[in-house]
């Protein structure tokens, strides 16, 4: 409509003015245009400066300049005004046009036909009159492209099951074909999903310096109308077998605001999880947490689905794939308590029959003498809490119960905040009438790891602090795995709520920034609620405060049935959490858990020595086995960036799993051994974010230099593509006196000038 | 797997310390307050709460009651009034004295000045996962009473049986098969972690009654009944600790028999906070 008009009045496209640069060819030498145009000036000026009886300086001046306007437009004219425009010259240039051939062209989601229907009538047999037009004006070179770049001899090689889209790849390799010939441009063909890591600046920054433009065709739609899509899901890599995990899924969708999908986890085709999720308003993203029990060992394949609905534009990104690593190992924690207390029989209750958790207990019964249960041998803890990193750092997780920090020597201490930090064990602090505070720990060094503020003044009540409290969830603590008490979240806070009272001698009432509050504790005389249960990472571990001193009680207490798991239930997601994630001396981590086939893997390891120190000269090879069973040693080097990392990288040519193990060694001395896995497969990535991005390619062409169109706009590309400076050029020179605009111009001036004097009674 | 650190040294200080404490406690405040009582009250009038502390999650010494097969008069206890409960024997001095050199010895803060009184069916000792029985040759049991001791074992309950010989065997037996039909009484010998949990008790054979000085002998019940598992009932048949606990301070026993009184209540209880 605008580009319409604008021809009309104008003559020529918008284009033409832009790519154009303005000129004067005069038939006469121009001084004499000016002087006739002077001359013809000079009455009026001096009539209209003339004084008139009937006339006012404002009328005067009025008309005086409306003479002046249409004497200028009659010189502009007669100085014979034109635009020098390049253009190509017809059949000597070349033209490259990439056709995206990846699966997203399969969509349908403007209307029946899938977004490749109009590659077929453009460019099908038959014929179109764009690519007439084209042809006419250009050697047309034709690529189709989606994670590689080919040659497209005829339209009906493209099959649209491409399952990447890289469209830095696609121009560059472009780019590089016509390299040698004169080349006008080219025209990109897509929906602009890309969805490959290789940015597109440098290969936007080579176009434009080689003044090649890429003009971009963009197809379908910018929203789909109805659709639902997992966007994201964030599993632990790692969990212990018959841990409850907590997954988070990000659920987008338009057209369903306000209507419940059902959302499933599978593992193995077989449904552990399912729960019904309310969509909320257009335009907004559903967090969801979903909660379920890893029991089978191993690489496990989990798949997130949400329910496909009817008149979903795509129904394949309803699913999302996650692989998580459900480890059989044992985890062995030591529980050092200061005093004989309940807590230490109920959580050794708690745990007896978890096959992944155990618990060594140190029990100080007297002044420098310790009570050991479940050792491994006879000079485990044999000279009481460990000295040297090696002992302790042995155990992954450490239960601190009530014992003062006095105990500790400062070096213990010390070494009690590295077992965290440095070697990413767990620390789990609990209250009594020894801890925290009340246990002398403000200003020490395993003060810095704790989440919850210790302050020094706390202890100056004597000791005499005692609250009967209310347990209760959090927002946060809502939907943490460790305080899920039931199947569903619902139940699980029902249940919350019911659970008997637990006693405190330590008021905490402050979390560290960065610290997370799970449960926290009200009493009817306190008007701030206690902090019960919250947690933070330092360093690579993980470090608790579980500032009760009986919860034992949600075993004992006489409203808790016989058979109720609650209390073992807490205990065990609350070990199994402070331990999930903890590492060896040796541990690997691949870049990614999932790849499309034929994608770079990159493995990263940490190697440490016994007291995890890290360790930059070890030998350290990858042993990776492929999905047909090949083994090949792939060498790591150390990464030079961090201590003890070691890095390398693979080919995942194969659908399947790879199974990537590491071996550290030194000076012939293994130091340990991990390992991690890796799915390539069909990710389906190209059903993900398939909506067409205009953004990106409006970029494209604004950086290149060329235009942004739709099918419904293309029907100027093969003029637009004409005038260019690249190839093969000509310059053409538009005349510009002729454009309506200066007639009607002109019309409009002299009608205004005698409609004034008509009015003023001067005509 | 169990593990022991405690020295030889470290072990026989604590025992001298025992003697020393045994025969040093003062009279305590509930020796007074038995003296005050009023004479010869109706049993079944006697509010036993009013001699109970609340729970502020400090160790307390429990002592279950029960309705006996007969109320006499004088003897055993002596507390109330001349009354014999029967379950009240010693009471309060036996756990007063225990819970004294509990704290002395050990690093636990149990409560020394005061102790609790609870029925089998009172919600109250749910909070107490520790408990003292003495005298169950003359137990007896409501349904109530076999609901709540039941539940009580099975969640994680201790129970200690006490000052019980001869044919009081019979209806402490008898009244267990109520609470557990299905476990059995099983004879203990000293390789029980309970004889190492604080103390080395390397034999039993120096365990005899204090005054009918007959040998003592020590059964359990174990959770499910495998003795690998929890023991959750402990029975000194033909023994009386609390006896010797209660006259420690007089010399009335000996020292040694005392000592070794004190040395199995000291393990029991270490036992029952970590098993």
């Amino acid at each position: 409509m605008f580009e319409g008009l604008f021809q009309f009045l104008f003559k020529y496209r918008p284009v033409v003015f832009e790519r154009g640069e303005l000129a004067f060819d005069a038939p006469w030498p121009i001084a004499l245009v000016l002087l006739a145009g002077a001359a013809a000036a000079l009455p009026a000026v001096v009539i209209y400066t003339r004084p008139q009886a009937r006339l006012r300086t404002p009328d005067r001046a009025l008309l005086a300049g409306l003479r002046l306007a249409v004497l200028g437009i009659l010189v502009f004219c007669l100085a014979r005004p034109m635009l020098v425009i390049a253009t190509v010259v017809p059949q000597q240039n070349f033209l490259g046009i990439l056709i995206d051939d990846s699966r997203s062209m399969q969509i349908a989601d403007e209307g029946e036909q899938p977004r490749s229907e109009f590659i077929h009538e453009t460019f099908g047999p038959e014929g179109s009159e764009l690519v007439a037009a084209l042809g006419d004006r250009f050697k047309l070179r034709f690529f189709r492209f989606s994670e590689t770049v080919q040659r497209l001899g005829d339209v009906g090689e493209l099959t649209f099951t491409g399952r990447r889209t890289d469209l830095a790849r696609a121009l560059d390799a472009a780019r590089r074909e016509l390299a040698a010939v004169p080349l006008a441009g080219l025209v990109l063909i897509t929906d602009g999903a890309d969805n490959a890591d290789a940015p597109l600046t440098e290969i936007l920054l080579q176009l434009a310096a080689g003044r090649v433009p890429v003009h971009t065709v963009g197809l379908g739609a910018q929203r789909f109308a109805k659709d639902i899509a997992l966007e994201r899901v964030a599993t632990p890599r790692t969990v212990l077998q018959g841990s409850s995990v907590a997954v988070d899924l990000t659920v987008a969708h338009s057209g369903f605001g306000g209507e419940t999908v059902r959302l499933t986890v599978e593992d193995a085709g077989r449904i552990v999880s399912a729960q019904d999720v309310r969509l909320p308003g257009e335009g907004e993203t559903a967090p969801v947490r979903v909660h379920f029990t890893a029991n089978e060992v191993g690489p496990r394949l989990f798949r997130f689905r949400a329910a496909a609905q009817p008149g979903e534009a795509v129904s394949q990104n309803n699913v999302l794939e996650a692989l998580v690593f459900v480890d059989s190992g044992e985890r062995k924690i030591l529980y050092f308590e200061g005093e004989p207390r309940f807590e230490v029989k109920f959580v050794r209750r708690a745990i007896a029959d978890d096959e992944n958790l155990r618990v060594v207990v140190l029990q100080r019964t007297a002044e420098n003498k310790f009570y050991r249960i479940g050792v491994d041998d006879p000079s485990e803890l044999a000279g009481g809490f460990p000295k040297v990193r090696e002992e302790l750092f042995r155990y992954d997780g450490l239960i601190l119960g009530s014992v003062e920090a006095s105990f500790f020597t400062h070096d213990q201490l010390g070494m009690i905040t590295e077992f965290v930090g440095q070697r990413g064990g767990g620390l789990l602090a609990l209250g009594g009438r020894h801890a925290f505070a009340r246990g002398g720990y403000a200003g020490t060094p395993l003060a810095e790891a704790l989440p919850i503020v210790l302050d020094s003044d706390a202890s100056s009540d004597g000791g005499s602090f005692f609250a009967e409290v209310k347990v209760g969830l959090t927002p946060y603590g809502r939907g943490h795995p460790v305080t899920q008490l039931a199947e569903d979240v619902e139940s699980s806070e029902a249940r919350w709520k019911e659970l008997p009272e637990l006693s405190m001698l330590n008021p905490l009432r402050e979390v560290k920034p960065g610290a997370s509050t799970l449960l926290t504790g009200r009493a009817a005389d306190l008007s701030d609620p206690l902090v019960v249960l919250a947690h933070q990472r330092y360093g690579r571990g993980r470090a608790m405060a579980f500032p009760v001193q009986d919860s034992w009680l949600w075993q004992m207490h006489a409203d808790i049935p016989v058979d109720d798991m609650t209390h073992e239930t807490f205990w065990r997601q609350l070990l199994r959490w402070l331990v999930s994630g903890v590492t060896d001396r040796v541990a690997v981590t691949s870049s990614l858990d999932r790849v499309e086939r034929g994608a770079p893997v990159t493995i990263t390891a940490e190697v440490s020595d016994s007291g995890y120190i890290r360790l930059n000269g070890a030998e350290v090879v990858a042993n990776v086995t492929t999905p047909g069973g090949l083994e090949r040693e792939v060498p790591m080097e150390w990464t030079v960036e961090r201590d003890g990392e070691y890095r390398a990288s693979f080919l995942a040519e194969e659908d399947g799993l790879y199974e990537v193990r590491v071996q550290a060694q030194q000076a012939g001395v293994p130091l340990g051994s991990a390992e991690s896995y890796v799915q390539a497969g069909d990710l389906q990535t190209e059903y993900f974010d398939a909506e067409m991005r205009a953004s990106l390619l409006e970029r494209i062409a604004d950086e290149t230099g060329g235009r942004f169109y739709t099918p419904a706009t293309i029907g100027t590309l093969p003029e637009d593509v004409s005038f260019t400076e690249s190839g093969t050029t000509v310059h053409e020179e538009r005349d510009l006196w002729d454009m309506p605009v200066l007639f009607l111009m002109l019309v409009g001036l002299i009608a205004a000038e005698w409609g004034y004097r008509r009015q003023r009674g001067l005509a | 797997m169990r593990g022991r650190i405690a020295s030889m040294a470290c072990a026989a200080r604590s025992v001298l310390l025992v003697a020393a404490l045994a025969l040093t406690v003062s009279p305590l405040e509930g020796q007074r307050r038995s003296r005050s009582f009023p004479r010869r009250p109706p049993p079944e009038n006697v509010n036993f709460e009013e001699f109970n502390v609340p729970y502020d999650g400090r160790f307390a010494f429990v002592r279950l009651r029960f309705t006996p097969t007969a109320i006499g008069w004088g003897g055993g206890g002596g507390f109330f009034g001349g009354v014999n409960y029967q379950w009240d024997h010693d009471y309060p001095r036996a756990e007063r004295h225990f819970t004294r050199i509990l704290s002395e010895v050990t690093t636990l803060s149990p409560l020394t000045n005061a102790s609790n009184i609870l029925a089998l069916d009172d919600p109250e000792l749910f909070k107490y996962p520790v408990a003292y029985m003495s005298e169950p040759g003359y137990w007896t049991l409501t349904e109530a009473e076999v609901e709540g001791f039941r539940d009580y074992l099975h969640k994680g309950g201790f129970v200690i049986f006490d000052d019980f010989v001869g044919g009081h065997w019979f209806n402490f037996e008898e009244q267990m098969r109520r609470v557990l039909p299905n476990h059995r009484l099983v004879r203990l010998d000293a390789s029980h972690p309970i004889f190492h949990s604080f103390f080395e008790i390397e034999s039993l054979d120096q365990y005899i009654h204090p005054y009918r000085f007959v040998p003592s002998v020590f059964y359990g019940v174990f959770e499910d009944n495998d003795p690998n598992k929890r023991l959750m009932v402990i029975a000194n048949y033909n023994n009386d600790i609390g006896e010797s606990w209660e006259w420690s301070d007089t010399g009335w026993i000996p020292i040694d028999l005392t000592n070794e009184a004190y040395k199995l209540g000291i393990n029991y209880i270490v036992y029952a906070m970590t098993h």
